[in-house]
């Protein structure tokens, strides 16, 4: 078949029309010597972006014949889309198409008008070079499973476990210890009654991930028994949500905090079950304390960052003390107050009114129940009191690296699973289809926690519609056989773990359903044998080689 | 239900921007009302955003165009709900849209008229550090990039003289259009997003603080905008109508929390972010941060906070919030207050940022009203004490998201927004 480009100017009003001369660059674009072999369409039009202009444009696809199309407009970021679907509705397949900004690089900045014009020249003689070597690509549907994978049955696995569970998606929540429920002490019972009557639930106790394979839509899972790990389970699920919540720093390796099993030192846990049990927060003897010391920032330093809900739950075992008896003297030793939850002021007013004291201490050393502090002005002194209550710095939970490594997904430099995008995609991991929630992604308290289990519950629900294929990326890399030797480089380059090697070929193989046209595998490849669709060397350098001339 | 389909967003912020794009992914029609003339919310204010430093424009504006290209996301600029009834699944909303006077669909947004527009107004977008005219853009870089006219600036709408038409001379495009009326229609949807975003407190309440009075004082608003490059200044840092840059510069966190009633939760990271700015601009200016408090609400704040204490500013502590004074002092600004001691200090510095206090948007007792939800002591949308975790608000079939519920950063909001669109599924598919 001879090819025939349709190259199409746009006026964008006066835009473009009063910047360069439209009719002497459509006059030199038809005289090219490159292109004597083709047949061109060369045309003007006032305003392809507007209704009259993409249906201008789809009659000329059509009544031409166009095999390969060029528009000379301006930014991809106004209308790359805005011509891409045009070219949708006809038969030309939209990556037979390129738009060439002669806006924003020419008509807008050159004030030489003979410099412009040869300027959009020179970039549409580009952009027809490069159309020329770009091959139609087509997208491929692939089934996908909706269900999903809730790996932690704390308050964030529960929640998201209740809200994703239906008629149409199956939850499979596993847990690692005996019982749900997490660390989260005051957990209304009534979830955990839920999820066991929801018959949508399947609900694996005492069990671990063993494996991973796959990509959102289509995982294979193997769990396994903690008791017996020869047991094993296999399933499918689409999605997969991390809430594996966190660990408390161990304050006994801090140097300077001396104290035994037998004092009445505890952390914030210990307290909060014992208040959740007894209504009481008592001594190791069973009597009431007179005196507290609640510790703030135990091991901020050491793990480098603040755990945020700590001076929040602080002020309400503050709270439970004084409502036990209002003559029991609370003593916060506090570096910095950090209370974002929005009624948290009104209740430190409300505790300071109490009597509550608060300290500001820069250092300190902990001896049983005697507490030495220096204070922000350097000033050292000492309380002595019946309890102390401890407030940890909230850590990753030890088997996170392990199972980063399952999932392939990223940890933070805290040792916190990273999100992808920290602002605008916040509970979505470096993988797609793989979740993270709760304070297995930053420390949470149980709002939080709660609603970045909705918050995934809503990226599940739009991204793996029950019933509905997914479509990947098209604009992949692919590797020509005949060139891979083998030497595997591109597995260690590839951020989303989309080459494996056969083994039995002694090649790499792209998953395309995995790959996200990076390029990173191009870069590498020491053979030239990878290169990512609709971005290959040869369309890059013909595009180039003209544009730099 | 009569209309399974569709979900009405107000506010087009990065809440609601996030919600339109996944509600409109799920197959629903989204309605986004916005009652500004661009989408974007305050998150375009920011030239860069904490703690990546990553250039927030190049983060919204794919998402912005995203929207505006979505076939399923109807955009309704200066538009505003003025009732809702109906029961989740089947709401009956009314909305009115203010005339814009210029075609979205016929401008291309090339600029042409605002040069020959007589008139000279405050542009309060800027924080009123520039001008704009009756016909105007709040910004470069709005989106949808289509100016608006304000009806009783301009001399033809509000009468003074019916005969200019000088933009309508100037537009190549017979985009100006002074024919638009202000419009009232009804829209039948299943649920509703509210996603209406904060205003700054106004320092002006606090007299110690000399806003208003002392050119050098500066909202954390006006600071950003003087740090844009699509700014007033272009970025650069001059002090105010003049182009002399500041030698040193007070960072005041804190302000009108005491009045508020909460801590803001964003303050000290954009506090930080702003010592950064002035020290990699200019290099020998002596930055303070004077703190009460430190409020960091994610894992990676802490080290971008720690960076900022050892290279970029020193960190003063004060002890009581209200014993602040600014005043005049040898032609700078005199910064007094007591420190960790609880002694009276101060410190001369140029320039004055007050890193003021999130507070419920304007709008939001009208638009409560409207949609008949509860508001909490402060202000904000309260979310339904009964559904724990929940941001449902009192009136089922309707959620909040963002800081309409309270202070947060951009990845709080997301989270609620991503929340809410859960919530709608939800309720939807039952």
């Amino acid at each position: 078949m001879s090819e025939k480009i349709g190259i199409y100017v746009c006026e964008c009003g006066p835009n473009i029309a009063s910047k360069v001369d439209i009719e002497k660059i459509m006059d030199e674009i038809a005289k090219l010597e490159d292109f004597k072999d083709q047949e061109l369409v060369v045309k003007r039009h006032k305003l392809l972006c507007s209704n009259e202009g993409k249906e201008f444009l789809e009659k000329e696809i059509n009544e031409n014949k166009l095999t390969h199309l060029v528009c000379a407009a301006c930014s991809p970021r106004d209308h790359d889309t805005t011509f891409i679907n045009v070219c949708k509705k006809t038969q030309l397949n939209p990556y037979l198409y390129r738009i060439v900004n002669i806006r924003e690089h020419c008509a807008w900045i050159i004030p030489d008008k003979e410099e412009a014009n040869r300027k959009a020249i020179q970039y549409i003689h580009a952009g027809m070079n490069r159309v020329l070597y770009q091959d139609s690509l087509y997208e491929k549907e692939l089934d996908s499973n909706p269900d999903v994978l809730i790996i932690g049955g704390g308050i964030a696995g529960i929640e998201a476990a209740l809200n994703l569970a239906g008629e149409k998606r199956k939850v499979f929540l596993i847990e690692k210890e005996e019982n749900l429920g997490g660390k989260a002490v005051f957990l209304p019972e009534q979830k955990i009654s839920d999820i066991q009557k929801n018959k949508n639930i399947k609900v694996f106790t005492k069990t671990v991930l063993d494996k991973l394979i796959g990509f959102m839509g289509n995982f294979e899972i193997v769990l396994k028994s903690t008791e017996k790990p020869d047991e094993t389970t296999e399933l499918l699920a689409g999605a997969v949500v991390v809430a594996t919540g966190y660990e408390f720093f161990d304050s006994k390796k801090l140097p300077a905090f001396k104290f035994e099993d037998k004092d009445n030192v505890i952390d914030s846990l210990e307290a909060e079950r014992m208040f959740s049990e007894n209504k009481k927060i008592t001594l190791k003897n069973g009597k009431e304390p007179k005196s507290v010391t609640l510790i703030h920032c135990v091991g901020r330093k050491e793990v480098g960052f603040c755990s945020k809900i700590c001076c929040d739950y602080m002020l309400k075992i503050a709270n439970y003390l004084k409502e036990q008896s209002a003559n029991i003297k609370v003593t916060h030793l506090i570096k910095y107050l950090n209370l974002p939850y929005k009624n948290s002021q009104n209740f430190y007013d409300k505790i300071k009114e109490k009597g509550v004291e608060f300290i500001r201490y820069s250092d300190l050393s902990v001896n049983g129940t005697k507490v030495e502090y220096t204070d922000i002005n350097n000033k050292k002194d000492m309380l002595e009191s019946d309890l102390v209550i401890l407030a940890p710095a909230m850590i990753a939970s030890k088997d996170s690296e392990e199972l980063a490594e399952m999932l392939n997904i990223d940890l933070h430099e805290t040792g916190y699973f990273q999100e992808v995008h920290q602002k605008i995609n916040p509970v979505s991991s470096t993988t797609d289809g793989i979740f993270i929630i709760g304070s297995a992604r930053g420390p949470a308290n149980i709002i939080d926690a709660m609603q970045q289990a909705k918050a995934a519950t809503g990226k599940i629900f739009t991204q793996l519609i029950p019933g509905e294929k997914i479509i990947p990326e098209v604009m992949v890399s692919e590797i020509l056989e005949a060139y891979c030797t083998g030497c595997q480089t591109c597995l260690q380059v590839c951020g989303y773990d989309a080459i494996y090697f056969d083994d039995e070929r002694g090649i790499s193989v792209v998953n395309e359903a995995v790959c996200r046209g990076c390029g990173n595998c191009v870069g590498s490849c020491p053979s030239g044998s990878l290169r990512t669709k609709h971005f290959t060397n040869p369309q890059l350098y013909q595009e180039v080689k003209e544009a730099i001339r | 239900m009569d209309n399974p389909e569709n979900v009405l967003i107000i506010g087009s912020g990065i809440a609601g921007m996030e919600a339109s794009l996944m509600l409109s992914k799920a197959g629903k029609k989204v309605y986004l009302v916005e009652n500004l003339p661009i989408i974007g919310g305050k998150i375009i204010k920011n030239e860069e955003s904490f703690p990546i430093m990553d250039c927030s424009t190049c983060l919204v504006a794919p998402i912005q165009q995203e929207i505006l290209q979505d076939a399923n996301i109807e955009v309704l600029t200066l538009s505003a709900v003025e009732k809702v009834a109906g029961k989740p699944g089947d709401f009956k909303v009314t909305v009115r849209k203010k005339a814009r006077y210029v075609s979205l669909e016929a401008c291309l947004g090339c600029g042409m008229c605002y040069p020959v527009c007589p008139v000279v107004l405050k542009n309060e977008w800027e924080e009123n550090l520039m001008d704009k005219k009756a016909v105007y853009v709040p910004c470069s870089g709005s989106l949808p990039n289509v100016p608006m006219i304000d009806a009783s600036q301009c001399l033809h709408l509000n009468g003074k003289d019916k005969s200019c038409n000088k933009c309508m001379e100037a537009c190549m495009f017979a985009a100006i259009d002074f024919s638009q009326k202000d419009e009232e229609f009804k829209l039948d949807v299943s649920g509703i997003i509210v996603a209406t975003g904060f205003e700054l407190f106004n320092v002006q309440e606090l007299e110690n603080l000399g806003y208003g009075k002392y050119p050098g004082v500066y909202t954390a608003f006006e600071f950003e905008r003087l740090f844009a490059s699509n700014g007033p200044t272009e970025g650069k840092l001059f002090l105010r109508d003049s182009e002399k840059t500041p030698d040193s510069v007070a960072i005041i966190h804190c302000v009108g929390r005491d009045e508020v009633g909460y801590c803001s939760n964003i303050c000290c990271m954009s506090s930080s972010k702003h010592a950064r700015f002035i020290k990699h601009n200019l290099h020998d200016a002596k930055i303070y941060n004077i703190y009460s408090d430190i409020c960091l609400t994610d894992k990676s704040y802490q080290k971008f906070f720690d960076e900022t204490k050892s290279h970029d500013s020193e960190f003063i502590f004060q002890f009581d919030r209200k014993k602040m004074n600014i005043s005049k002092k040898d032609g700078k600004l005199e910064v007094s207050y007591f420190n960790g001691k609880e002694t009276k200090e101060s410190i001369l510095v140029d320039m004055v940022v007050l890193a003021n206090a999130l507070r419920p948007s304007d709008t939001i007792e009208e638009l409560s009203k409207a949609l008949e939800i509860k508001r909490d002591s402060f202000g904000f949308i309260e979310t339904e004490p009964s559904k724990l975790g929940s941001v449902e608000t009192s009136r089922p079939g309707i959620f909040v998201a963002g800081c309409a519920e309270g202070p947060k950063d951009i990845q709080g909001s997301v989270i609620q927004s991503e929340a809410a669109v859960a919530g709608i599924l939800s309720m939807l598919d039952q």
